[in-house]
């Protein structure tokens, strides 16, 4: 009774469709029938009615397989734009019994997650690429299984899908370049050394005007530098426009969280400061901006 | 038991699992399929055991041989005539399968017609068997084909794919019951091909009847006949199947009334008092002979047979039977017939070399002389019969052939069923009583059971037939012997029970109703089956309950099925204790450890509980995995109370 009970609840939360191998059963109990019916061969009647009790059986047994899992999106690790990455759902199976050939779907995109045994949650992943920044949901989550006999495919939507932010595509130019053009270099008048040839990458700062007027192009060098503790970002200065300015800051934060540097950056309407703010929250802030 | 572990642990690939799905179904076929065939699929197996690569030449070879195969298998038997029949064209049909299936196998390559050929195979094989072997093998192949599929979609351990196939099958099977017996059927003809089993025949009557050496005489236990009465069984004494009449004595042997002879001669039943209905299961005998139990009513329909019943009551087919055939039959029991013999007929039931047999002629004579009443003197016949001091023998000596009657009356003494019979016909005529010989089988009643009965070729028997009153009347002439010699006696005690024998009935009991409910399930039974329902309403309360009885035990099988398997020796261990201790109340959450559960359930079992967890611990955590370790929890647990 209580199977049943709770088969008439699962019937509700499944959803049922047919598949290849559906319309080959089909074609066999008609084919079977033609061939029993013709000569009254019960042999072949039994193996008709077999065919016909095992599939109507898999009905029942698929959705009792599925029925019983409950999945959630389960946020874990970051997402970034154009860039793969994995979304995960934890998924509990509330049966004693195993649930067999779990698979799970996100719009068109699958993953196997096989086995689940009884009474036990497992994390799967399922590798995705996002196109764009910014809050990411999605719907059409689901779990997905042909067990047993592929004739049934029984899919159980994961209630709220997916909702997730998407962080900006970190590219552009890497830290160390930027460091080689924006190290903070100074130095004081005392320590001035002499004019070194320019390279390019030093910043206009350094640059001296007066051999710039004589048609050379040169740079101070100083006897003792000192460079600035903290690294300096400008939102405007970063890109060309709000995505590409966004990502190459994106990059300079991943680089700086990993190399345990902090970071200040100039956004039009706020000054973020790496001490006082998390990564994550810096990110979420590109994310939604 | 190490086999089994790795039984378990062995995970078969895609290819694999189609390979057991194509041996489970191709075995039976191997019974039908041709030489050639099979050397190719022998040769296509080496390829796959040595693991060969599908190479283009390889496969140009093998689609050679093939062909080749193909040919010389239908070489023959093939036209385009040919292809209209059936058989021929499903054969044709499965060496083309095995030949595609053969050449895809080889490329290890696997598409939708690979997957789907077994079961293709499997429908074709349904046309050629209907034995209740198959039956068996059928459900059998069925689990298989099932066990392939789950395992294949599950990738679980075999224990795990095998029970969840049982579990389907058990849950399955009460659809299969209930659909068998309502499933609306129509009687069409079975067809006549198919496998044939064992192609020996069985001993039937050719229509004569010797008295020299070639007598017949066939101490075989092989069965020629299973009779199901549709009630009770008749008396012994009424368990007569008629074969021959025979008419004509040829000194040597006994002959039917020749076909030139003019016969004007009609009898028919004025009125039948009891009648039986009975299921003949006739097994081959390349005779045209059906039988019927003394009197048949009707000619019987036999699928792709032609049966007629002669004024004679002898039932024959036009062509020879060389499968076996099924028929339901109706005979009178108690009845009465109007006989109006002919006077050629008359002339030759009275019909007596009178240079032949003096002593027995002038016996004749007298009897014929001292009663009027054919019924009288047929009695002083018996009586002499008696008084000869005849003896049942199944070695006689050699009778005088020139004068049998007298040799085996007078002289020798010694006889069984035909000399029985010819002589007591002979003794008839000769004493003015038309009389003639009946060839067929005295059933012997306790080959039977309730109301199944099964004819072996030891069975075969002869009569005599006289006629009295204008009326045919049976004699039992072999019960006029003084005595039975030992080897006939042992005949019969085989015959009676020993375990051996008893057991072997009830098999071939339960074999035949497997045939009859199950193979042969018709229409017809359906019918009765309705006509029982209607008649009797607690024939459908003992219907419905039986049905019950299956579902539950069928739900009983899938429960037992679904339990989920116990892969940790010591939580399979704990398990009972963790059920007792759920009765009382405590129950383990999920992420409980098993020390903590048991700290809860110290306050009620403190000593019990310290010791479990103690030897858990040491078990689990402490690497002592010694039996008898395994053995002191073991014992606390079962001591639990």
């Amino acid at each position: 009774m209580k199977f049943l009970l709770k088969l008439i609840q699962t019937h509700r939360r499944v959803r049922q469709g047919g598949t290849r191998y559906s319309a080959l059963v089909v074609v066999m109990l008609f084919g079977f029938f033609l061939e029993a019916y013709m000569h009254n061969f019960n042999l072949v009647y039994i193996t008709l009615f077999f065919v016909f009790a095992i599939a109507y059986v898999a009905g029942p047994l698929g959705l009792y397989n599925i029925g019983e899992l409950e999945a959630k999106f389960a946020p874990r690790g970051r997402l970034f734009a154009n860039t793969k990455g994995e979304l995960y759902f934890a998924i509990t199976n509330n049966s004693k019994t195993p649930a067999w050939a779990i698979s799970l779907h996100v719009n068109t995109l699958s993953s196997e997650v096989g086995r689940i045994e009884g009474k036990e949650t497992k994390e799967a992943p399922i590798t995705i690429t996002l196109p764009k920044r910014g809050e990411a949901k999605e719907d059409e989550c689901y779990l997905q299984s042909f067990f047993p006999l592929s004739t049934v495919r029984f899919v159980l939507p994961i209630e709220g899908g997916y909702d997730t932010l998407v962080y900006p595509q970190p590219q552009g130019i890497p830290l160390r370049s930027f460091l080689q053009k924006q190290a903070m270099h100074f130095g004081e008048e005392k320590d001035f050394d002499g004019l070194a040839p320019y390279s390019g990458a030093e910043p206009l700062s350094r640059i001296h005007w007066p051999s710039v007027a004589k048609g050379e192009t040169s740079v101070k060098t100083f006897a003792h530098e000192q460079t600035t503790q903290e690294l300096a970002f400008n939102f405007m200065d970063a890109g060309t426009n709000d995505e590409e300015r966004l990502s190459q800051l994106c990059l300079w934060v991943l680089e700086c969280e990993k190399s345990h540097q902090p970071f200040t950056i100039e956004m039009p309407n706020r000054f973020i400061q790496s001490k006082k703010e998390s990564i994550d929250a810096i990110l979420e802030y590109f994310a939604r901006y | 038991m190490p086999y089994l572990n790795t039984l378990q642990d062995t995970k078969l690939s895609k290819l694999h699992h189609l390979d057991i799905a194509y041996i489970a179904v191709l075995l039976p076929l191997l019974l039908i399929i041709k030489a050639p065939m099979l050397l190719f699929m022998g040769a296509v197996l080496a390829l796959l055991l040595l693991r060969k690569e599908s190479t283009p030449l390889l496969m140009t070879l093998m689609t050679a041989l093939g062909i080749f195969a193909i040919f010389l298998s239908s070489y023959g038997s093939f036209n385009f005539a040919g292809l209209s029949r059936l058989k021929l064209f499903l054969e044709l049909l499965i060496y083309i399968l095995i030949f595609a299936v053969s050449l895809q196998r080889l490329t290890r390559e696997i598409n939708f017609y690979l997957l789907l050929s077994p079961l293709l195979i499997l429908a074709l094989s349904l046309f050629f068997f209907h034995s209740v072997v198959m039956l068996g093998y059928v459900i059998v192949e069925i689990f298989i084909l099932l066990w392939v599929i789950l395992s294949f979609r599950m990738q679980g351990s075999f224990q795990e794919t095998f029970k969840m196939a049982g579990s389907m099958f058990a849950f399955s099977l009460p659809w299969v019951i209930v659909l068998f017996i309502f499933f609306p059927r129509i009687s069409f003809e079975h067809a006549s091909y198919g496998f044939k089993g064992e192609g020996e025949r069985r001993m039937g009557h050719d229509g004569t009847m010797f008295l020299d050496n070639n007598a017949l005489l066939v101490p075989s236990n092989k069965i020629v006949m299973e009779i199901g009465f549709q009630e009770k069984m008749p008396p012994s004494n009424q368990l007569y199947f008629r074969g021959s009449i025979l008419y004509l004595d040829k000194k040597d042997h006994w002959e039917p009334m020749p076909l030139f002879i003019h016969r004007n001669y009609s009898q028919g039943y004025t009125d039948i008092e009891e009648s039986i209905a009975y299921k003949v299961t006739l097994y081959p005998t390349l005779k045209r002979w059906l039988y019927m139990l003394d009197m048949p009513q009707v000619a019987p329909k036999v699928d792709n047979h032609k049966v007629s019943i002669d004024v004679d009551f002898i039932t024959t087919t036009q062509k020879n039977i060389d499968e076996t055939i099924h028929y339901l039959a109706t005979s009178a029991l108690k009845y009465s017939i109007n006989t109006n013999i002919d006077k050629n007929t008359l002339n030759i039931a009275l019909s007596v070399d009178t240079t032949s047999n003096p002593k027995s002629w002038e016996v004749a004579q007298k009897i014929q002389e001292q009663y009027t009443e054919p019924k009288r003197r047929a009695d002083a016949i018996i009586e002499l019969f008696k008084q000869s001091n005849l003896t049942y023998t199944l070695k006689p000596k050699a009778l005088d052939l020139n004068n049998s009657t007298d040799s085996f009356l007078f002289d020798k003494k010694l006889g069984y069923c035909v000399h029985f019979a010819s002589a007591f016909v002979n003794m008839a005529r000769m004493s003015g009583i038309p009389a003639r010989v009946v060839t067929g089988y005295k059933a012997n009643p306790s080959n039977g059971i309730q109301n199944y009965l099964v004819i072996k070729e030891k069975d075969a028997h002869a009569w005599a037939e006289l006629l009295i009153d204008n009326r045919w009347t049976r004699y039992e002439t072999t019960a006029w012997a003084s005595s039975m010699d030992s080897q006939a006696q042992e005949l019969l005690d085989q015959q009676s029970n020993t375990q051996t024998s008893q057991l072997n009935l009830y098999m071939m009991y339960v074999k035949y109703q497997i045939e009859t409910w199950i193979l042969h399930y018709s229409h017809f039974r359906q019918l009765q089956l309705l006509d029982k329902a209607r008649k009797d309403p607690l024939f459908i309360a003992q219907l419905v309950g039986t049905l019950l009885v299956i579902l539950l035990l069928s739900f009983m099988l899938w429960r037992y099925f679904r339990q989920p398997l116990c892969h940790d020796k010591l939580i399979c261990l704990m398990q009972p204790l963790l059920e007792k201790l759920q009765k009382e109340g405590y129950k383990r959450a999920d992420r409980e450890t098993m020390h903590q559960f048991l700290l809860r359930c110290h306050y009620e079992h403190n000593k019990e509980t310290k010791e479990i967890d103690r030897l858990y611990q040491v078990i689990r955590y402490g690497g002592d995995n010694s039996p008898q370790t395994f053995e002191k929890l073991q014992g606390i647990v079962k001591r639990f109370k």
